[in-house]
């Protein structure tokens, strides 16, 4: 059996595209059309207006970690290092020490998340036995002027809220 | 060699070793046969029932593997339905008053109840009444922390402070869910050996407070070592990591099986003695109290040495064969005089008659095979002599200070090459960090004249070379640890017969001499 061949039909070969000036013309009274139309009212635009408006974010979303707390504000994760056990950038770093609020006998000291080796794929979330660490945040834009502020410690996860309530994170089905 | 008898593991042939348990006969040619209570040192107890075998035609057709010896032509069954069952329903019993808390545990990772969950169970708790809580976190003394609910009464700990220290402090109290291991009132664990408890608990119930939520296990590279604490050179694993950004630390010591040496255990103080490797190291270079390069230091040291009428060259006794036979070659190339005078690693009365020596060093032994003088009479008239004193890692000092030793030391030129900062680098003109044992090969003689090699475990960031490398650098022949041995065979008559990578791995047992009968 012979391949099946498709004549492709070719444009602008007439005698006005070839004379290139009409079809500059034709293109800027596009361009022109809708300059002046977002000049004289520019709630028609096209394009979001970031970051003056910021865009939806789902809850299921993978965004900057936090760690959550129990009710009476204390820490839910237990260092068990399961997140960064499981940690394919291996961009995780616990510290564990001694427990006295009576929840259980072990917490992070130290929990630093190097924010420029993370890349973002949830692992940690799903590691997570005590549901202690989440993306929920929704931040999506994680910048900075230098390198040792994207180390984020303990206080920063702890202190990050979430970006959806509970109840449409757990809809989310994450 | 034991005498070997054939039997049939799940219908196959195995041959193994007669007079032995099922577990360890069968274990030894690769099958395992899960179990708790059951440990080799501390013989079979039987109270577990995880090692429960069928043998086809037996009478009974159920027995404990720990209490049933290996015989000709035995039909054992580990893979039958009712053996699964009994497995599994071990396991679900083990598991009813469990707290489950893998996550803070220690143990997660080397701990039987989770790979034998994994291995035979797999399936979910029953359990629908509150679970029978009891004591966490109790300090036993000696750093043993228990944790009651994690336990399963297995009693290894109790007969380990009954059969090895012969000290009991441990006990089974109450019975059924009630039954749980404790001290007596007001008297913790009292003896040199109470961490081998935590290495013995086959689950998360005896944890180290030393090791206590350091490391997670799995993150630890286990390597070969031995332990230099003291004349025994006790087998272990060194367990040791790098964590990000962070140097090579060393976490803990656990003891590793040698029948020969230690047996299964080792002693608490040589179990921490791993803090030394990581503390109190010497770093930088100094000649007289200013920081220099390392190879400033070495081009200083071989000034002095060529500018000496009369050196003295102190040899460590915790320094291996090869370090020991290379100072001693390039003391003979400089004309120095050679010393092993060690009395400072001596503890007089410190000895017991398990594992524990009064000599606390690792290598005396190597001293004398390489007739390297040790006494103090000649250290002291050489010193009056020399102009020069250079020490090979020795701390004459190292228990216990000698004022008038130190002060004649402290006047000649002293040149210290040293693993650690002590009273030598103090007093030292030149300090000249070098690698410790950990971060070294080399073999070693204990005190029973048992010949080992190790390997090296530990990479620091900065890493350092070890005696033999300065010795080389200083103009030594003895290039490494390999052409150090034809020099050694000739002349030391022990070692003739020795063949430097054919050691055991238990260790060589050398020929006895008269010498040997002189305890340190």
């Amino acid at each position: 059996m012979s391949a099946k061949v498709k004549t492709i039909e070719r444009k602008g070969r007439t005698f006005l595209e070839h004379l290139y000036l009409v079809e500059v013309f034709k293109g800027m009274a596009v361009t022109f059309g809708h300059f002046f139309r977002n000049l004289m009212d520019n709630r028609r635009l096209y394009v979001r207006h970031y970051p003056e408006v910021k865009p939806e974010i789902p809850a299921r979303w993978r965004g900057r970690h936090r760690l959550t707390t129990h009710e009476d504000g204390t820490v839910k994760c237990v260092a068990c290092f399961m997140c960064q056990t499981n940690c394919p950038s291996n961009c995780i770093m616990i510290e564990a020490g001694e427990r006295t609020d009576g929840r259980s006998e072990k917490l992070p000291v130290r929990f630093d998340i190097d924010l420029l080796e993370c890349i973002y794929c949830g692992y940690c979330v799903e590691a997570c036995p005590m549901d202690a660490i989440r993306m929920d945040t929704g931040i999506f834009s994680v910048t900075s002027y230098d390198r040792e502020s994207m180390m984020i410690g303990l206080e920063d996860l702890l202190t990050t809220p979430a970006g959806c309530s509970e109840e449409e994170y757990q809809k989310g089905g994450c | 060699m034991a005498e070997m008898v054939k039997l049939f593991v799940n219908g196959e042939e195995v041959e193994v070793e007669s007079g032995k348990n099922l577990i360890d006969a069968i274990g030894a040619v690769g099958i395992e046969i899960p179990h708790l209570c059951y440990h080799p040192a501390l013989g079979a107890d039987g109270n577990c029932r995880m090692c429960l075998v069928g043998i086809e035609d037996g009478r009974p057709p159920v027995v404990p593997a720990c209490k049933t010896p290996a015989r000709e032509g035995m039909r054992v069954q580990l893979d039958t339905d009712n053996i699964k069952k009994i497995q599994r329903d071990i396991m679900e019993f083990e598991l009813i008053n469990h707290p489950v808390d893998c996550p803070i545990c220690d143990q997660a990772g080397e701990c039987k109840l989770q790979d034998y969950y994994m291995a035979h169970d797999l399936q979910d708790s029953r359990m629908r009444v509150p679970q029978v809580t009891k004591g966490k976190k109790m300090d036993f003394g000696c750093g043993v922390v228990h944790d009651q609910e994690r336990c399963v009464v297995c009693g290894r700990c109790v007969r380990f402070t009954r059969q090895i220290t012969k000290t009991g402090e441990l006990g089974i109290i109450n019975r059924t869910d009630a039954a749980r291991v404790n001290i007596f009132p007001g008297r913790p664990l009292n003896n040199r050996y109470a961490l081998n408890i935590v290495d013995l608990c086959p689950v998360g119930a005896m944890t180290s407070r030393d090791f206590r939520f350091k490391q997670r296990v799995w993150f630890l590279k286990k390597d070969k070592g031995i332990c230099h604490g003291c004349a025994r050179g006790c087998n272990i694993f060194i367990d040791h990591n790098r964590e990000k950004y962070k140097d090579d630390v060393i976490y803990r010591y656990r003891p590793r099986l040698n029948s020969l040496v230690n047996g299964y255990f080792m002693c608490d103080e040589g179990r921490l003695s791993y803090k030394e490797e990581n503390e109190n190291r010497l770093t930088a270079t100094m000649i007289e109290g200013k920081e220099t390069s390392f190879e400033d230091g070495i081009q200083r040291i071989q000034q002095e040495l060529n500018q000496a009428k009369k050196p003295l060259m102190l040899i460590s006794p915790n320094s291996t064969l090869e370090q020991q036979w290379a100072v001693k070659r390039i003391a003979t190339l400089y004309g120095a005089r050679c010393s092993g005078y060690s009395e400072g690693y001596v503890k007089a009365g410190d000895g017991d008659d398990f594992l524990i020596c009064d000599d606390k060093s690792a290598n005396r032994r190597g001293l004398q095979l390489l007739d390297i003088d040790c006494e103090r009479t000649t250290l002291e008239q050489a010193l009056g002599e020399c102009d020069l004193f250079i020490s090979f890692d020795n701390d004459p000092f190292r228990f216990g200070n000698n004022e008038e030793l130190r002060n004649a030391i402290a006047a000649k030129r002293v040149i210290a090459i040293s693993s650690h900062e002590n009273t030598m680098t103090e007093i030292s003109k030149v300090a000249l960090p070098v690698a410790s044992y950990s971060e070294y090969d080399g073999t070693i003689v204990n005190i029973n004249n048992v010949l080992q090699s190790f390997t090296r475990a530990v990479r620091k960031n900065e890493e350092r070379i070890d005696i033999l490398e300065v010795t080389r650098l200083l103009g030594g022949a003895v290039r490494d640890n390999a052409h150090a041995w034809p020099g050694m065979k000739t002349t030391v008559e022990e070692l003739a017969e020795v063949h430097p990578d054919r050691i055991p791995a238990e260790g060589l047992q050398l020929s006895v001499s008269e010498e040997s009968h002189v305890s340190a």
